[in-house]
């Protein structure tokens, strides 16, 4: 398990260093950051000094070097826009992302797991047909639709719910969190459910599908014929063996919603990092570009690690050095 | 002076139906379009920035909602020779954390400003030479050059207590150093999502209105809109066009509009010989720049139906423009003449510069970066090809198109600049000035428009500070460039806000929203 952990890490470092060198071409290719950046009023000689003073004028190559080694000692360099260390601008919206992310996943868990086992065990019922086709409905209706009339209906018709925004935030482990107050529980649900749609359909179907093929095979019909109570062999015989698909979309599907919900951050005002890395390429904000991207690598390996680790608990055949 | 006497009458009036009065308890959420990029007054130069910072610091003069230079934390000012000012600044004023303002203060920010590495106040403090504190309540500012501008320089800068002079960003982010003289104190800051405020009891001007001031930074249209809609937000800065007929369908809220400075135009490749965009209807080489030609140019202009556009295209949210300014601005020309829509009248000058059946031409223009933008662009291009000159629409997102247009990558391409300063220099000296990198003329003059007359003028408007005598050479200024047609002026953006019935704002020129300005109720 050492040795698999070691080679991930390594993976994961060839990754990040092909990301830092296709970030700054990239930038680079786009537009010239000092364009964007630059008040327009300044005369030549000032726009050198903001140049020189962020490092702009050298080339690139140079640019380059100078930033691997500040990432030898931690530092990722300063944000053009908001210039402070552009891992404090990242991290300072990391909590928000997390709640709402975690809160969506739970959500879409929670529903879509019973739902999914529900449809594929019974799939000639009514009900089951229903949510079948509700679930269609979940993953094919747009995003952001689906987050507008949330508000136009339970914040704008209705009045029971804020629009917009994150709400009072409480002090926890050194970060400020809406889930710990009242008023930012309130600002948390529609944003949490707008991204779970999504989510609850994509398991919900998954696990159906894995019902349907786990329930025709030999060792449920053993069970069934042994005599063993209904519910023990769903939830020990069925579901333990269909877990492993699940538990991998699971996984990377919470990596996409720390890193990929830019449309419902918008929408709901939410102060994530999701919002700030769309407003970081517009506006070329390399050092943040790449601290982000940089982070979200990590993050996706260490989620597929995660993952990894699950399927040995799931299935004992599974061998994580590949030895078994 | 008309601004206050109808805020003086709102208040009047409210006195009159005993609404809450001026030192109760009330709440105000403004929903700013625009997130801002730091809380350090002196970091970046943005409207979002300055406008939030204008909230908690005072600067020495200022700046009314028309461009009007008044009073602030400088009472009165005169010119002591031609580049030195003297300031007498206000007695009496305390910074929020309880220490008195003085000229200390003064000399720091402005040093402070002028030097900072980010240089995002340059232009306003590029003439500072040195500032002097000769008594505690009096500064002198010697500039490097006569500077007519700089009374317009010194309403932008924010004067900080001198005792943060070294302060860092996060210093000011995280509260120690963000007390200002201003009409509100700082609360909390939230990145990407708040600025909370309270209000300073001890204003020298008077206390606000609100006792509590929240400034959401909702970038979103959508939105922004929910929130005005749903009732969380009482104020919102641009009002998205598909939301006006709903808000003003609503009696519990109205639109409130107003123009700003922001001209947008499209400028024309005038200096090469033959423009990498412009080509005969059959893609062969035209042989000649069509754009030197003032017929041309004229009969693009008459070519656009700017009324239809304002109204259609803009949803009424654009003033048609014919020069840098509107009346009432400085250095506003009424020998501007003023080209109304005549597509026959365009074809006919097309013919008679040697243009008989037009030529094919492809205009570049931003996505996103103004309002409607690509739209506008897309309405020129039809109205172009009405006229018999084929046109092709491209546009580019802002971070790839800024570059190009200012380096001159196009023949004929969609600009616009926000005249920050509401006087006809500022747009003049980027945009027509003959480019000049040691002046730093010219920046923005993406077409290469070179006129001897317009930067003599220019040059001798930079360096007269008598108003009376500058008015007309930037009246000239204004004369020549539209007159002669060296761009294309389409229209003024205008401000477009939504706000709860009760709530009275009148939008500046400047497109800031002063909590300190809002009157009226939320309720």
């Amino acid at each position: 398990m050492m040795t698999t952990l070691i080679r991930r890490a390594i993976q994961a470092g060839f990754v990040v260093f092909a990301m830092t060198l296709i970030v700054f071409v990239g930038v680079n290719v786009i537009g010239n950051p000092v364009d964007i950046l630059i008040n327009p009023d300044l005369n030549q000689a000032e726009r050198l000094r903001v140049v020189q003073n962020l490092g702009l004028d050298q080339p690139l190559w140079r640019q380059y070097l100078s930033f691997l080694h500040g990432l030898s000692q931690g530092n990722f360099g300063d944000s053009f826009v908001y210039s402070k260390p552009a891992l404090d601008v990242i991290v300072e919206r990391l909590p928000a992302t997390l709640e709402l992310a975690l809160c969506a996943m739970v959500i879409a868990i929670v529903v879509g797991l019973p739902l999914g086992l529900y449809a594929g065990l019974y799939p000639e019922r009514l009900s089951s047909r229903l949510i079948m086709t509700g679930s269609i409905l979940g993953f094919s209706l747009p995003t952001f639709w689906v987050g507008l009339m949330f508000i136009l209906l339970f914040a704008v018709q209705l009045g029971w719910l804020p629009s917009n925004g994150r709400g009072e935030t409480a002090e926890f482990l050194g970060a400020r969190w809406s889930f710990l107050t009242g008023d930012g529980l309130a600002h948390l649900v529609l944003p949490a459910l707008n991204l779970a749609l999504f989510k609850t359909s994509l398991i919900l179907r998954l696990t159906r599908a894995g019902v349907q093929e786990v329930v025709m095979q030999d060792f449920v019909k053993f069970a069934r014929a042994k005599g063993l109570r209904e519910g023990r062999i769903v939830l020990v015989h069925i579901l333990k063996n269909l877990m492993i698909p699940v538990v991998t979309i699971i996984g990377l599907e919470f990596g996409s919603l720390i890193a990929f919900s830019v449309v419902t951050e918008s929408i709901f005002g939410w102060p994530g990092m999701g919002k700030l890395i769309i407003d970081s390429i517009n506006l070329l904000d390399r050092p943040v570009i790449v601290a982000y991207l940089m982070m979200m690598v990590v993050l996706f390996v260490s989620l597929n690690f995660i993952i990894d680790i699950c399927y040995t608990l799931l299935d004992p055949r599974v061998r994580l050095d590949g030895k078994g | 002076m008309t601004r206050r006497r109808f805020h003086g009458s709102v208040l009047a009036l409210l006195a009159a139906t005993a609404t809450p009065a001026l030192a109760q308890e009330a709440h105000l959420s403004i929903g700013m379009a625009a997130p801002i990029t730091s809380l350090d007054p002196h970091e970046d130069s943005n409207s979002p920035n300055n406008a939030t910072s204008r909230h908690i610091w005072d600067s020495l003069i200022n700046r009314g909602g028309a461009a009007e230079n008044k009073p602030q934390l400088a009472t009165e000012w005169e010119i002591v020779d031609d580049t030195h000012w003297r300031f007498k600044l206000r007695e009496g004023v305390k910074f929020h954390d309880g220490s008195d303002f003085d000229a200390e203060d003064v000399v720091a920010s402005l040093i402070r400003a002028r030097d900072k590495e980010s240089q995002a106040f340059a232009s306003y403090t590029r003439n500072i030479a040195e500032v002097i504190a000769e008594d505690p309540h009096t500064v002198v500012v010697e500039t490097t050059v006569p500077d007519p501008m700089i009374l317009n320089s010194l309403s932008r800068i924010r004067i900080i207590s001198s005792d943060y002079a070294e302060a860092g960003v996060a210093e000011f982010e995280n509260g120690p150093a963000a007390v200002g003289t201003g009409p509100f104190k700082l609360v909390s800051y939230t990145p990407g999502d708040r600025i909370e405020l309270e209000r300073n009891d001890a204003y020298f001007d008077g206390p606000a209105q609100w006792s509590k001031v929240t400034l959401r930074l909702v970038p979103d249209d959508g939105g922004r809109l929910a929130s005005l809609l749903a009732g969380d937000l009482d104020l919102i800065e641009n009002l998205p066009a598909e939301g006006v007929t709903r808000v003003e369908g609503s009696d519990k809220l109205k639109v409130v509009r107003g123009q700003s400075t922001r001209l947008v135009y499209l400028g024309m490749d005038v200096a090469r010989d033959e423009s990498p965009f412009i080509t005969a209807k059959d893609g062969s080489p035209l042989g000649s720049n069509p754009f030197k030609d003032a017929r041309v140019r004229k009969a693009l202009l008459m070519a656009m139906n700017r009324e239809a556009i304002v109204d259609r295209v803009m949803q009424k949210n654009g003033t048609v423009a014919h020069q840098y300014v509107a009346d009432g601005f400085f250095g506003h020309s009424g020998k501007v003449e003023e080209v109304s829509y005549d597509p026959e009248g365009a074809k006919a000058l097309l013919a008679e510069a040697g243009y008989p059946d037009g030529f094919a031409l492809t205009i570049h223009g931003p996505s996103g970066r103004y309002v409607n933008d690509s739209e506008v662009l897309q309405a020129a291009g039809q109205m172009l090809t009405r006229i018999g000159i084929d046109t092709k629409v491209e546009v580019l997102p802002w971070s790839v198109y800024s570059t190009k247009y200012s380096d001159g990558a196009y023949s004929l391409f969609l600009g616009s600049w926000g005249v920050n300063t509401g006087e006809v220099s500022n747009p003049a000296l980027a945009v027509v000035a003959g480019r000049d990198a040691d002046k730093g003329t010219g920046r923005y003059n993406g077409g290469g428009i070179n006129v001897p007359e317009i930067n003599t003028l220019l040059d001798q408007a930079t360096a007269t500070l008598d108003e009376a005598a500058r008015e007309p050479l930037l009246q000239q200024v204004s004369d020549l460039t539209f007159n002669d047609t060296w761009l294309l002026p389409m229209h003024y953006e205008n401000v477009v806000m939504g706000a709860k019935s009760g709530v009275e704002f009148t939008p500046r020129s400047d497109k800031y929203t002063l909590a300190y300005e809002v009157h009226g109720s939320t309720e």
